[in-house]
């Protein structure tokens, strides 16, 4: 925390910067960082870049390598997350131990609040589908399968997590036609019978834990008759199948203090909260005016007075074929 | 892959039909978000993964779609908007609740007093040049009197007065006071904040046992005024009550009893009337003699007090070198 120095605003410009990483009442949309250990496998770093892909443009990528184990030390990834401004990250690992490994990390207030180790079994990239994908920037919807991610805690941690990876930020309006792209499917398998599901702690219990499959699809929506449409869907990439590792809980303190939403009135969030309206006024008469800042008018382009005199011809067919003959010896 | 299970795989990737449930499909469209919470098919899921998921991801979806398609909309210049609901899953914010700022000193008192805050406006009013002209900046109102060309001298005034120059000490002089201030409220809040801080962490670290801050302030707050107390009672401990020391930096003023008057004119004569027969009635009892004859032990010198005459006298004698000591008590021990 102390590497980073403390910047005093010189001008208005930086004061406003430095004023939008202050917290505010409605956040803004959490930014990713992606960010490779020291060693890292072929999976890992094209899981890592199609799961890039369908962040942005809220995401940082980091394309170095950097020695970061998050489950040892945070130091580095909270230096990463201030100079950032940034509360999300992924780091991607490879170890004989733990293969094809990634772990997400949520920071709340510049420090962890906690962390999920998933393993890649099976990665599909998105190159690898033939099919259209969807635009940059575009919310994609979320669908979650199984009782697992109700009940159990580690599927829970799942699930907040890429809950808030992809569609964290709420939004207030969305265009349902054409502004819905792609869903991205997240199912988790069934319990295996014998396991004990109970057995939360336990080690052993990691193995028996059902994998997760990350699935997104393309979606289509079809006439019906009906004012709702028909949904078709087809893959686009990337599919990936995980197994839970590690997982760090979060401080119950710093959790709660996360989890604190403010007293706003639905008034104040519909007059558009936390977006501070300039240049736009509401007159005696009651009628809303607008000021617009046009920018300094170019007067060398301007077209001024058109004369057979000023006309700007080619430069002579003559010079140019001596030039490049000159140019040729 | 023979042809009857690529006709299978391609009804199904173009498909749109869904399955059933066993718990109905729960969506929270603020978040653009459902949950299937029934539990996967096992057999599905060995036989034929991807179709499965698939099937699974079209009947939550179609979910999904069916709850946004319900929701409100607004038609604006750019098309139809679909209004969000709030979300219902909570999950963690980026950053604390901001902190409401701290008042400065002036917001503090005006709060105090009820005073509404009032926005100046950036121009004001020129009477002699019928415009509006700017409160500070450049031909500024503000600097009006150091800029003019001609300048009123009055006659007490010294030769060698500047008006121009004076007039612009007086204005320098008020933006470092505001500055300075400015500096005092800044400091002010850090130094509340540092400490709300530090009395956090301490009680979230240690537990209960310790003072919450509301409790440290108050005690601060005694202790301060328990000293100012001490400080000004020991000030007048001299013979001339203090009357004729030095001032120390900062010291606090001594704040006595305010005396009240009537008003002169007044409507109400009957409190009036009460307040003067009471008068008369403390008259008949001698209420202030009988206090007067218990406190005054020195009789018609009621005002003497007796003690100080006792030490200054002490002092006076040690100042000739009658005696070294000054009280029988250290004469004695001294022989």
């Amino acid at each position: 925390m102390s590497m980073l120095r403390t910047i005093k605003p010189k001008n208005a410009r930086v004061k406003r910067a430095l004023e939008r990483r202050e917290p505010q009442i409605v956040e803004n949309e959490k930014t990713v960082i992606f960010v490779r250990g020291q060693s890292t496998s072929d999976i890992v770093r094209n899981v890592m870049k199609d799961l890039y892909a369908l962040k942005r443009p809220n995401a940082i990528n980091f394309s170095r390598k950097n020695d970061i184990h998050p489950f040892e030390d945070t130091a580095s990834l909270e230096f990463f997350a201030n100079k950032n401004d940034s509360s999300l990250f992924v780091t991607g690992l490879h170890s004989k131990k733990r293969p094809h490994n990634l772990v997400f990390t949520r920071m709340f207030d510049g420090r962890v609040l906690d962390m999920i180790e998933l393993g890649v079994d099976d990665f599909k990239a998105m190159d690898e589908f033939d099919s259209p994908k969807s635009s940059v920037g575009v919310r994609p919807l979320m669908v979650f399968h199984s009782d697992l991610f109700d009940t159990h805690p580690k599927y829970q941690a799942v699930k907040s997590h890429l809950l808030d990876f992809y569609n964290g930020h709420a939004l207030s309006e969305i265009p349902l036609i054409g502004g819905i792209e792609h869903v991205i499917s997240i199912t988790a398998g069934p319990l295996d019978p014998d396991a004990d599901i109970n057995d939360v702690s336990a080690s052993a219990s990691e193995k028996n834990l059902p994998k997760i499959h990350f699935r997104v699809y393309t979606l289509k929506l079809l006439a019906s008759g009906s004012k709702l449409p028909k949904i078709q869907l087809t893959e686009m990439g990337p599919s990936i199948d995980l197994s839970i590792r590690r997982i760090q809980d979060a401080d119950e303190e710093m959790m709660k203090m996360a989890n604190k939403r403010p007293k706003v009135a639905k008034s104040d969030i519909e007059k558009g909260l936390g977006k501070k309206k300039k240049n736009i006024e509401t007159d005696t008469m009651g009628d809303k005016v607008g000021k617009l800042h046009l920018e300094r008018q170019d007067l060398n382009k301007m077209q001024g007075r058109k004369m057979k005199g000023l006309k700007v011809r080619p430069a002579k067919n003559l010079t140019s074929t001596e030039d490049i003959e000159v140019d040729d010896e | 892959m023979d042809v009857a299970q690529e006709l299978a795989n391609y009804a199904a990737a173009n498909s749109t039909a869904t399955l059933d449930r066993a718990t109905p499909i729960i969506s929270d469209a603020g978040l653009l978000a459902a949950f299937d919470n029934s539990p996967v098919d096992s057999d599905e899921y060995k036989m034929n993964l991807n179709q499965h998921l698939l099937a699974l991801t079209l009947t939550s979806t179609q979910s999904l779609i069916s709850s946004l398609f319900a929701l409100p909309t607004k038609s604006t210049s750019s098309g139809i908007l679909t209004i969000l609901p709030t979300p219902t899953t909570i999950l963690p914010r980026e950053k604390p609740l901001p902190k409401p700022k701290p008042l400065t000193k002036w917001e503090r008192f005006a709060k105090e007093k009820g005073i509404s805050h009032k926005r100046k406006e950036k121009d004001v009013w020129d009477e002699e040049l019928q415009d509006w002209v700017p409160r500070w900046g450049k031909g500024g109102k503000n600097r009006q009197g150091e800029e003019q060309w001609l300048h009123e001298v009055k006659a007490g005034d010294d030769a060698d007065l500047d008006p121009a120059k004076t007039a612009k000490a007086e204005r320098k002089a008020r933006i470092a006071k505001n500055e300075k201030q400015h500096a005092a409220n800044i400091a002010a809040a850090a130094n509340s904040a540092a400490s709300a801080s530090l009395s956090t962490s301490a009680s979230s670290s240690k537990g209960k046992g310790e003072l919450s801050q509301e409790e440290k302030k108050n005690l601060r707050e005694r202790r301060k005024d328990e000293l100012k107390r001490s400080m000004l009672i020991s000030k007048t401990a001299t013979a001339s009550l203090g009357k004729y020391d030095g001032k120390i930096e900062g010291e606090p003023k001594a704040k006595g009893v305010k005396r009240k008057f009537e008003p002169t004119s007044t409507k109400d004569f009957k409190g009036e009337k009460e307040s003067q027969l009471d008068v008369l009635n403390r008259l008949e009892k001698g209420v202030g003699k009988v206090k007067k004859s218990k406190k005054g032990s020195a009789g018609a010198e009621g005002e003497l007090n007796v003690r100080k005459a006792v030490r200054f006298q002490g002092k006076v004698d040690r100042a000739n070198g009658k005696s070294g000591g000054g009280g029988a008590a250290s004469k004695k021990g001294k022989r």
